[in-house]
């Protein structure tokens, strides 16, 4: 992925936003990345569609760039991605999509401050990490990283989280509600990923709608370029037969 | 307007959302799931939770689930302006970030765990329990130097982790030997309103039920 071009286009959009009158970071925000990471793919293309601004470091974890004293200093458990807001570490990237909208959010569209709206978009969030996400990890972290083999229990396990996805999204254009939050954005990455992988959710109907729905709402927000093309490098991975 | 809430004593996360009501001075319908007997997968209960999981709360009628969501809507709905969960977007983010390693990590772990032990009757897994470790030393490196885990006052974090953290005394788990976590311990323990009846209650109920899974 061209880092250039992206800080290109996410410059013209931060000097959009500016000339709006909305506040944002006065130097543009760290965020140490790489970019098949599916959590860093979900922060960056959330910085696109809010206009902000970052610099973005790589951090290549499979060579322990994060397990320098300085990188463990600023973010003890070592994780992608953190991001640096001009002296403001925070990671996570389920929180740090949160205080973009929060901070810098033009309205609070990708992150409604409604109660009940947003609590709905925190329960897709915890879903997404407790749930749906851990599941696609124990089913492919030993595949892409430990050359095992296809765990027929794990992907049962996979499948059952996208029928709980699949209920959720029942009657809804998105998965919180009829427009495009950030727990669409947390969510995308994980089918991207299996869309890469060639696993087959395509059982789940309204989980196939969905995902073609946000991929295209994502388009202007480098979908392609971050979260497919992040997805196929991680599908490089996988053992070949 | 009734706020009802579906639990079980022993789940760590539904003494977190009993915490954080009780913080608030909000009474909730507390109404017993009979996990045992599958009243969690009855249509009734699916229409409210597909995922059929504690908690669920129910705020005149609208349904919202994980323990994590709910507490946070808590605050955000009957706790404006709370300390429990600043407004402030940086603060507020500490307190998130410590909630998704409470869910995706720490928890997690002790999950991983603990469970298969004493509902699956699986031998204690030596990796497992290193990983519990490596948590709750990032939790003690949190904690250095301040009070509670997301800064100088309680939040929902604390409350969320430490309705976990105090499970682990039902397990082989020593995580007072974190000099960090257990000086943390006590003063949530001293300073969370009515920790007694909304978590030290429950945690008594899940200790006396892993010991008669354990007895089996």
């Amino acid at each position: 992925m061209d880092k250039t071009v992206v800080e290109k286009i996410n410059a013209a959009n931060n000097a959009a936003a500016r000339s709006k009158g909305n506040r944002m970071p006065t130097q543009p925000i760290k965020l140490y990345y790489l970019p098949p990471s599916p959590p860093c793919r979900s922060v960056m293309m959330t910085a696109r569609a809010l206009g902000i601004d970052l610099e973005l470091v790589l951090t290549n974890i499979m060579e322990g760039q994060h397990k320098t004293p300085e990188y463990i200093k600023m973010n003890p458990q070592h994780t992608i991605p953190t991001m640096d807001d001009n002296g403001f570490i925070l990671w996570e990237s389920r929180a740090i999509m949160s205080y973009f909208v929060n901070a810098y959010g033009r309205d609070d569209s990708l992150y409604p401050r409604n109660p009940r709206q947003r609590a709905l978009v925190d329960q897709r969030l915890n879903f997404d990490l407790g749930t749906l996400y851990k599941r696609y990890m124990d089913l492919y972290v030993p595949m892409l990283f430990k050359g095992e083999a296809y765990n027929d229990e794990a992907a049962e396990k996979l499948n059952e989280a996208l029928d709980w996805l699949n209920i959720m999204l029942g009657g809804r254009a998105f998965v919180a509600g009829d427009n495009l939050t950030i727990a669409d954005i947390s969510i995308v990455v994980t089918l991207s990923n299996l869309e890469a992988f060639g696993f087959d959710y395509s059982a789940h109907e309204n989980v196939v709608k969905w995902f073609e729905r946000t991929k295209k709402t994502l388009e202007p927000y480098g979908y392609a370029e971050i979260d497919q093309g992040g997805a196929h490098i991680l599908a490089s991975f996988l053992k070949k037969e | 307007m009734p706020v009802d809430l579906y639990y079980v004593p022993g789940s760590a996360p539904c003494r977190a959302v009993l915490l954080t009501a009780r913080a608030l001075n909000l009474n909730l319908n507390l109404k017993l799931v009979d996990l045992h007997h599958g009243e969690h997968l009855k249509p009734e209960y699916l229409k409210i939770n597909p995922q059929h999981t504690v908690p669920t709360l129910v705020d005149d009628g609208y349904p919202i689930y994980e323990s994590r969501a709910i507490i946070t809507y808590l605050v955000n709905k009957y706790g404006k302006g709370s300390a429990l969960y600043p407004e402030d977007p940086k603060a507020r983010a500490l307190v998130d970030q410590r909630l998704y390693f409470d869910i995706g990590t720490l928890y997690q772990r002790f999950g991983d765990y603990f469970y298969p032990q004493i509902f699956g009757g699986a031998p204690a897994d030596k990796d497992k329990l290193a990983k519990v470790e490596d948590a709750l030393k990032l939790l003690d490196t949190f904690l250095e130097g301040q009070k509670y885990v997301a800064g100088a006052n309680l939040t929902v974090a604390d409350l969320s982790i430490v309705a976990g953290v105090s499970s682990f005394e039902a397990s082989d788990i020593d995580f007072k030997k974190y000099a960090n976590v257990k000086r943390w311990y006590e003063t949530v323990k001293s300073t969370a309103p009515g920790y007694q009846e909304a978590n030290e209650k429950g945690l008594d109920a899940f200790k006396a039920l892993v010991n008669s899974l354990l007895k089996k």
